[in-house]
């Protein structure tokens, strides 16, 4: 009996039936009794079976043991039991017919699912032995496993789990001996031997396939997980045979690349290898590409525009307010919790499940190169060693396993990524859907909910052009709050400057400056607030109209319009008094100052802004001299007498011109609020 | 050699009388440009102090709003155009290539993507219209307002030294250089406090009814959101329920996908070639 599953039968075991004479009766005697081993054997099989399974998983399993892989050891053990007990249901039923032709007619009915059912579980039981080894050193679970035994199967001499976890393996393999014994006593030629011989064969082919997909399901879980190896790992690992196998690998893949050797062509193998690089790229691109998408999302709902009201408590702000707040709260949270579920997840599973096959297709690359280098040498030599032997067969293996699932592989992939788009789409159409269903809502109570959009859109133009209009008038409002009449004293050179420009380019061309100017271009001035200047020209050398060309009394240059003020030496009211603005948008309201209440002083209507008045009363001594009243408005045509010297000032008064004390002048604003006072 | 005439009686100009202005005789020396009298009444300034904070307010909630309508925007566009990418990658894929029905699927999808991003491109445009320009021109009357409530301040600091000025020399011994000196300060007085008077009262009228201009100024604005929302929505809607008719199968629930989804990729993790962690 063949214990280890290496051990399992090859495809040809068909034994011809010529032991020695045929003597009929015996033939048939012994054909009747191996047919009964077969039966009888089935049987038992199908007892033991049943007790491992009723008998000890139970008792195992009602032990609830932690650490205890029930599923590990056992596989599929049930559907092995299920499948036996048909089986020999169906082997009594021939056996009652006494028709031998039906055993064979049995078998072949049997064989697909048999092959599916034991081939899962013989490729698990490697699995599940080093389960029973391990278990095997842990005192508590041993004690545990040995009391169960004790209880359900005290009359077998088992000593651990593998005594009955064995079983299937053993008897997929026996099968095709028995059949073999009933053939070798079956006269040749007969249908019942055609049958026979057939169901033998089928049996042998199961136990290869079996055998087959075992070592494939090796050597992918050998090969398809990704190594995370550090570079330390890594180096750890070179050794002069690994060394030896890569340099020979690398100058045989050279060797291809150069065309010196003929590459394997495997024209099946490379379409699907290319199908499944482009389903790997298309599944990782999609899955970058979404992330960013979620993460463009996220950032899409941080600003809340929604939460600036304004203060206004009604009216299309709180409708949009509305309509934003529900969809920040409940319907974007929604979109992404089931983008999140049907199409990021499902995005991530697929992307883990590539790294297997991207695996294996890399060790099939390597495995190929020493397959090919042994094949040379298989050539040259005649034979080759076990190992070498054993490397091709893995190359042989990783390349069938590749060509047998790849296609399913690719093909499932494609279809979730057609769910996943499918998803997507659906998900945009409810967004759009639940967007919509809340707008609705507010859309009603919009004063224009109802106007067709081009209309709306016009009118929306329309109005906020006349808005923008008006909001024009408020800022011209604003800025024709006057500046304040600027306090500062003049100098003396600065009065004798006014009066200079006055006399140079007359008195409505003054203007004051409201706050300090620092020019920063080659013409600009710089200048003091309270200055006075002299308009030349309303607009700079470029046409712009913001900048003004000015006389500051000696420099020439240009300042900002904004900051000068109309300096007026009229007595009278101004009207549209306006600070120069840029635009010649005609005034809504044309500030005026307030007119004041005082008696207007008797002065020249040619005087600057300033008065002049007699402080004290001065009686003339001299021809040159005048004589003053106290209060008395003068007018100051010198404010320094003939050699120079300012204590005296040449005045008019009443007509009359001469020299008085410049102490005795005073001066006082007029009505216009600019003014200032000489220190006192 | 000059000498002063002892008494220069005041004439010339005369003095207006002014009511407002009675300086209290006390002897208590006060602090040198600081009138004694309250100049603007406190409810007055307690009115336009609030008047004046409401419009602070309203600037920074305006400036405020116009940032994060404008962050919202770039977000809205930045989002479309990776959910275009999500479409042209695979399309560009060499998998359409041997896929027939996959490369109908994603054809079908990136024009969908695409017609969908340029619709987003005119709602933000329809926003930046109607919306964030408009926005800026309402905060640019900002500038101005402030540069009148300082102009106002400063007067109002002008009247009040002169107002103390005038004062001082109400107290003063009546002799002529003083008369002269308090007719010249009340000359100086009387257009400050006229200006200020003006400056104040037009913007008492003036704020309140800029501030109040605001409702029926940003209406528009807010039915423009909520319209142009509509309209990107409501093509959404119709483009994603033609292609999902084409490529997906209406009606189903999301458990029914997820179930479909999970039979899928166990398909896959029972293949040998998937590592099973």
């Amino acid at each position: 009996l063949a214990e280890h599953p290496a051990g399992m039968a090859s495809p040809h075991t068909e034994e011809p039936p010529t032991k020695g004479t045929a003597d009929p009766d015996r033939m048939e005697l012994s054909q009747r009794l191996a047919v009964e081993e077969l039966i009888t054997t089935e049987a038992s099989y199908v007892h033991n079976l049943q007790l491992c399974l009723s008998d000890i998983r139970a008792h195992l399993q009602q032990k609830q043991l932690p650490d205890f892989d029930l599923e590990g050891l056992f596989s599929n053990i049930d559907d092995i039991l299920h499948l036996s007990r048909q089986f020999l249901r169906g082997l009594e039923a021939t056996a009652a017919q006494e028709h031998d032709q039906l055993l064979g007619t049995l078998f072949q009915e049997f064989k697909e699912e048999m092959e599916t059912v034991y081939k899962i579980y013989c490729a698990s039981y490697e699995h599940a032995l080093l389960l029973v080894e391990s278990y095997r050193k842990d005192p508590r679970l041993q004690e545990e496993i040995m009391d169960t035994l004790n209880a359900t199967v005290p009359h077998t001499s088992a000593s651990d789990l593998s005594f009955f976890l064995v079983m299937p393996v053993q008897r997929i393999t026996k099968y095709p001996l028995l059949l073999g014994k009933i053939l070798e006593n079956t006269p040749a030629g007969t249908s019942t031997h055609q049958a026979l011989a057939a169901a033998v064969s089928a049996m042998a082919q199961a136990n290869a396939n079996i055998n087959e997909y075992k070592r494939q399901r090796e050597v992918a879980t050998k090969y398809n997980k990704a190594e995370h190896l550090t570079l330390r790992d890594r180096l750890a690992r070179l050794n002069t045979h690994s060394i030896a196998k890569k340099t020979t690998r690398l100058s045989r893949l050279l060797m291809h690349e150069a065309g010196f050797v003929s590459k394997t062509e495997d024209k099946e193998y490379d379409n699907l290898e290319e199908k499944f690089q482009s389903v790997a790229s298309s599944v990782a691109g999609l899955k970058e590409n979404v992330a960013s998408y979620m993460a463009h999302l996220e950032a899409f709902l941080v600003p809340a525009p929604h939460k600036r009201e304004l203060q206004m408590e009604e009216g299309p702000a709180q409708q949009y307010h509305r309509l934003a707040e529900h969809l920040h709260r409940a319907v974007f949270p929604e979109f992404k919790r089931r983008l999140d579920r049907l199409v990021w997840q499902p995005l991530c599973s697929l992307s883990e499940m590539l790294v297997g096959p991207q695996q294996l297709v890399k060790k099939r690359l390597d495995k190929l190169l020493d397959y090919e280098e042994i094949q040379e040498r298989k050539s040259e030599l005649g034979s080759v060693t076990y190992d070498e032997e054993a490397a091709m067969n893995t190359y042989l293996a990783i390349n069938a396993l590749l060509v047998a699932e790849l296609p399913r592989f690719n093909q499932v992939a494609v279809q979730l990524l057609g769910q996943v788009l499918g998803s997507l789409c659906v998900l945009h159409q409810d967004l759009a859907a639940e967007v919509l269903h809340e707008a609705e809502k507010e859309l009603k109570q919009l004063p224009h909910g109802h106007m067709p959009l081009p209309a709306f859109w016009r009118l929306v133009e329309d109005t906020l052009q006349q808005a923008g209009a008006q909001l024009r008038t408020f800022t011209q409002a604003f800025e024709t709050v006057t500046p304040g009449p600027v306090t500062q004293p003049l100098t003396p050179a600065e009065e004798r400057k006014v009066l200079s420009l006055v006399s140079k380019h007359g008195p409505d061309k003054l203007y004051q400056v409201t706050s300090n100017v620092s020019g920063s271009k080659d013409l600009d001035l710089t200048l003091q607030r309270g200055q006075i200047v002299a308009l030349l020209q309303r607009v700079d050398t470029k046409g712009n109209t913001s900048r003004w060309l000015v006389d500051a009394g000696g420099p020439r240059g240009f300042v900002p319009a904004a900051k000068l003020q109309p300096y007026s030496p009229v007595q009278s009211q101004q009207p549209g008094m306006q600070t120069p603005t840029l635009e010649s948008v005609p005034d809504r309201r044309r500030h005026s100052y307030a007119s004041p209440e005082a008696p207007r002083p008797q002065v020249a209507t040619f005087t600057p802004a300033f008065q002049v008045v007699a402080g004290f009363s001065f009686a003339a001594r001299s021809p040159q001299e005048v004589s003053l009243q106290a209060g008395q408005p003068v007018v100051v045509l010198e404010p320094h007498d003939k050699k120079g010297s300012t204590e005296w000032s040449l005045v008019e008064v009443n007509g009359q011109r001469g020299y008085v004390p410049s102490s005795y002048l005073v001066t006082v604003p007029v009505q216009e609020p600019m003014g200032w006072s000489l220190p006192v | 050699m000059l000498s002063r005439a002892q008494e220069a009686p005041l004439q010339g100009t005369e003095l207006p009388a002014d009511p407002e202005v009675v300086p209290a005789v006390r002897w208590i020396p006060f602090k040198i440009g600081q009138p004694k009298k309250q100049i603007v009444p406190k409810t007055v300034e307690r009115d336009f102090e609030r008047e004046y904070g409401k419009l602070q307010q309203l600037e920074d909630q305006t400036k405020k709003l116009q940032k994060d309508m404008k962050k919202s925007t770039d977000a809205d566009l930045a989002m479309s155009k990776s959910a275009v990418k999500i479409s042209s990658d695979l399309l560009s894929n060499p998998l359409c290539e041997q896929e027939p029905g996959f490369l109908e699927m994603v054809t079908a999808f990136d024009t969908a993507m695409k017609r969908m991003d340029s619709f987003n491109q005119e709602k933000v445009n329809q926003i930046q219209k109607t919306v964030i320009e408009p926005l800026k021109k309402f905060s640019s009357v900002f500038p101005s307002l402030n540069m009148a409530v300082k102009r106002r301040e400063q007067t109002l600091q002008d009247y009040k030294r002169l107002q103390s000025k005038v004062e001082k020399y109400e107290e003063k011994e009546r002799t002529g250089p003083v008369l002269a000196k308090l007719h010249q300060a009340r000359e100086e007085l009387r257009p400050v406090k006229e200006d200020f008077e003006a400056k104040n009262k037009q913007l008492l009228e003036e704020m309140p009814k800029f501030y109040s201009s605001r409702i029926d100024y940003f209406k528009p604005s807010f039915e423009s959101l909520v319209r142009a929302q509509v309209v990107y929505y409501t093509e959404m809607h119709k483009i994603f329920g033609d292609l999902t008719a084409q490529i997906d199968q209406p009606g189903l629930s999301d458990e029914q996908r997820e179930r479909e989804n999970e039979a899928k990729l166990s398909e896959l993790r029972a293949l040998s070639i998937v590592a099973d962690d």
